[in-house]
């Protein structure tokens, strides 16, 4: 061996124990926090692990048992509808909301941080308030009192007591606290399109809804995948909103992913069901990511 | 060989020394080492009178034995949750107030001691439960927590109400749906009845004194799973959910969470609830902060109409389920003859005597020499004495059967009141339901270990 390249080979090796050295805080905190706990739950998915109990492997026992409970199945379609309506909802509201305050001059910060409140503000509060607000208890619930007042009805109308009623409360709620994120990160991406192409739109003679159609929205496209996506993980592992609000009901009409996983693996004792109804989305999920990604590395080249 | 025979002088010297050691005071609790520290786990219920009698008469106990407690408190809503991360992170409490169902589900995790000894030890000081109650802490033959009071679901009605509208107090789950039928006006948002199947105890509770007065259990006498395909189950079914269907509830009645029924009852939106004690606390604390001689006058007034029945009988009896709550001593206890002592003064009968008082009735004693030792209390006005007799009429979870961890699933699994729902929202028929919820039970049964 020449001594030049044996030089090399020890100096690429220090340089790659450096790196190593340097990873090693991260590479611990990946495993600790994401690795892990990632195995551990796929782990517990596939053995009937009871609290108190040692976990016994059951293979994919789990996953055929759910595949086949009707309750289960309801919770993937309400888990679903819960999910894209209100992503749906935040995405509209999200470009209004953008494309009024890109247009208000003065007082823009104020608005901003006006329309942010409802994504700071505690989700179980959030939850409570439009419970409230929903309330038929009479002379207590706001819908319910407005309309009564207004001489529109004559009794409360039991706006949760349905399972679409019940469903449209809790996306209402889930889509009230969401919207702001949607807006906020929408506006970012409207002030990045430059202004001439709008320039550029308007002396083609294109009219506004031209405009927001071959600009805007183009424009738009790589924030509003993004944010879709984050708010679709968020939404579709949301807990807090629909437990405040029904608890899964009435019935199981608003029983989804997590409250399902919560019932199972909390009040029933079954870890390891619960854990497999939570891990039956991942793969989704995994494959949603997995396009999006591919999509925007796909644009960029 | 030495002679073995023993004579009657030495037989009858051994027999007097014998008594004599039996009919010595045996220590009624072990001993305490000074300075120990010991956790202990409580429920904190509405009633925050009771909440802080409990914490009081702990410290009573550390005082008295230069010992420390450190209370915590879980609530109805995170108690399992609570338990379930003690467990499996290895920090259970070193006493702990486990409801119904956790003696059973909680032994055979191992995480209880035994206290089978301890039971017999403190017989003297404390008592015995009665029968129907005793079960729930034991599992086989062996005793794993001391209960310490009942907490029952009442049957709450406006006797103005009834008065009014001509309708007898219900004694069956019939007679509440007629009477609820009679005094209904739905156009003034006045209701004749007001139940939920909800995933608290107003719900599965009053479904399971429904379901046992009925004659209908999942369980048989040995405590494994009996079919629920019958017609008694078909009765108790077919009244759950026919109280729905007649316009006789508020619409969102099945929406209601914990203080729904509370709530609406006391602000006369409905003439019959079930509920615990905790109405009652309502209604005297507002009369403890009237303002005038004409508030007073009507909270006087709204206190007396309310009345609390037993929960309604069926064609089987009377059953009320209701919540048992005991102590137990988790394994992993520091000290567990501290955590005993400790035990023995909350249950005597006067600890537990001043703990209830302040319970205003929710707290109804289930030993018997602290049973005895409040009958003055009980004694106050008849819903008092209602109250008092909770134990009485007490059936657990998994009747006729012991508690095991399985019916404690069963009723965990709200499956009991998403059946219901099952015919209410999603116009399943009573057998249809009541086949998807027997399917539930039989595959809870057949697959829980432990």
């Amino acid at each position: 061996m020449r001594p030049h390249a044996s030089l090399w080979k020890r100096a690429r090796i220090r340089e790659a124990g450096t790196a190593l050295l340097f990873l090693l805080p991260l590479l611990v905190l990946v495993v600790a926090l994401i690795v892990y706990p990632v195995y551990r739950a796929v782990w517990l998915s596939l053995t009937d692990k009871l609290v108190g109990y040692p976990e016994r492997f059951v293979g994919l026992k789990n996953y055929f048992y759910l595949a086949e409970d009707d309750t289960f199945h309801q919770v993937i379609k309400n888990s679903f509808v819960f999910t894209v309506v209100s992503v749906g909802l935040k995405v509209v509201t999200g470009v209004l909301m953008a494309l009024v305050l890109n247009n208000v001059i003065r007082g823009r910060n104020f608005f901003r941080g006006l329309f942010l409140l409802p994504w700071i503000t505690s989700t179980v509060i959030i939850a409570l308030t439009w419970r409230w607000m929903f309330d038929a208890f009479p002379g207590r619930g706001f819908f319910n009192s407005v309309l009564l007042d207004l001489g529109l009805l004559s009794r409360p109308i039991a706006f949760m007591a349905t399972p679409e009623g019940a469903m449209m409360a809790v996306i209402v709620a889930n889509w009230w606290r969401g919207f702001p994120f949607f807006g906020v990160s929408f506006l970012a991406g409207l002030q990045a399109i430059p202004r001439e192409l709008y320039e550029a739109a308007s002396v083609d003679g294109a009219t506004a809804w031209r405009r927001f159609w071959h600009v805007t929205l183009p424009g738009l496209k790589h924030v509003m995948i993004v944010t879709t996506l984050l708010s679709f993980i968020l939404t579709i592992n949301d807990f807090n909103i629909v437990y405040v609000m029904t608890r899964g009901g009435p019935g199981t009409a608003t029983q989804i992913f997590a409250t399902y996983s919560y019932q199972v693996a909390f009040n029933q004792l079954r870890w390891g069901r619960g854990v497999t109804i939570c891990l039956f989305v991942v793969p989704i999920l995994v494959l949603g990511i997995i396009l999006i990604s591919r999509y925007l590395l796909r644009d960029k080249k | 060989m030495p002679d073995q025979r023993i004579s009657r002088r030495s037989l009858l010297a051994g027999a007097v020394g014998t008594s004599a050691l039996l009919t010595l005071p045996k220590p009624a609790a072990p001993a305490v080492k000074k300075g120990t520290s010991l956790r202990l786990w409580i429920l904190k219920t509405y009633v925050e009178p009771t909440n802080k009698a409990i914490e009081a008469s702990a410290q009573r106990w550390a005082q008295k034995h230069g010992a420390s407690v450190t209370v915590e408190y879980f609530t109805f809503e995170d108690m399992q949750t609570k338990y379930v991360a003690a467990i499996e992170n290895k920090s259970t409490p070193d006493v702990g107030q486990l409801e119904t169902g956790a003696p059973a589900r909680f032994s055979g995790m191992g995480q209880l001691m035994d206290l089978t000894s301890f039971a017999r030890q403190i017989e003297g000081q404390v008592g015995k439960p009665p029968a129907n109650v005793a079960p729930v802490t034991m599992v086989g033959d062996k005793i794993y927590a001391l209960p310490w009071y009942v907490m029952a679901g009442f049957w709450y009605v406006w006797r103005d109400v009834f008065e009014k509208g001509k309708a007898k107090l219900p004694n069956t789950f019939e007679e509440a749906k007629q009477a609820a039928a009679a005094l209904n006006r739905p156009k003034d948002n006045f209701y004749g009845m007001g139940q939920s199947w909800n995933r608290t105890s107003d719900g599965y509770g009053v479904m399971q004194s429904l379901m046992y007065s009925y004659g209908a259990s999942w369980a048989g006498k040995d405590g494994k799973y009996k079919s629920l395909k019958t017609p008694q189950m078909q009765a108790a079914m077919k009244w759950a959910t026919d109280i729905y269907k007649d316009g006789i509830q508020p619409p969102d009645t099945l929406t209601w969470t914990g203080s729904g029924n509370n709530e609406n009852f006391i602000a006369k939106n409905i003439a019959q609830t079930s509920n615990g004690p905790s109405i009652t606390f309502a209604l005297e604390n507002a009369l403890a902060k009237a303002t005038d001689a004409k508030d007073r006058k009507a909270k006087e007034k709204a206190l007396a109409n309310s009345v609390a029945l037993p929960h309604p009988a069926g064609p089987d009896g009377r059953r009320m389920w209701a919540i048992a709550m005991s102590f137990g001593i988790f394994k992993s206890s520091r000290d567990p003859e501290a955590s005993m002592s400790l035990i023995a003064h909350l249950l005597s009968p006067e600890e537990t005597v001043a703990v209830m008082k302040d319970s205003y009735g929710q707290f109804a004693p289930v030993m018997d020499k602290a049973r005895a030792a409040s009958k003055d209390y009980f004694n106050k006005n008849d819903n008092y004495r209602t109250f008092g007799r909770a134990a009485e009429w007490f059936v657990p979870t998994g009747y006729p059967g012991p508690v095991t961890a399985a019916a404690a699933e069963v009723q965990a699994s709200n499956v009991l009141t998403d059946a219901a729902a099952k015919v209410i929202v999603d116009k399943w028929s009573v057998d249809q339901a009541i086949d998807w919820e027997d399917k539930k039970i039989k595959e809870i049964y057949d697959t829980l270990r432990g």
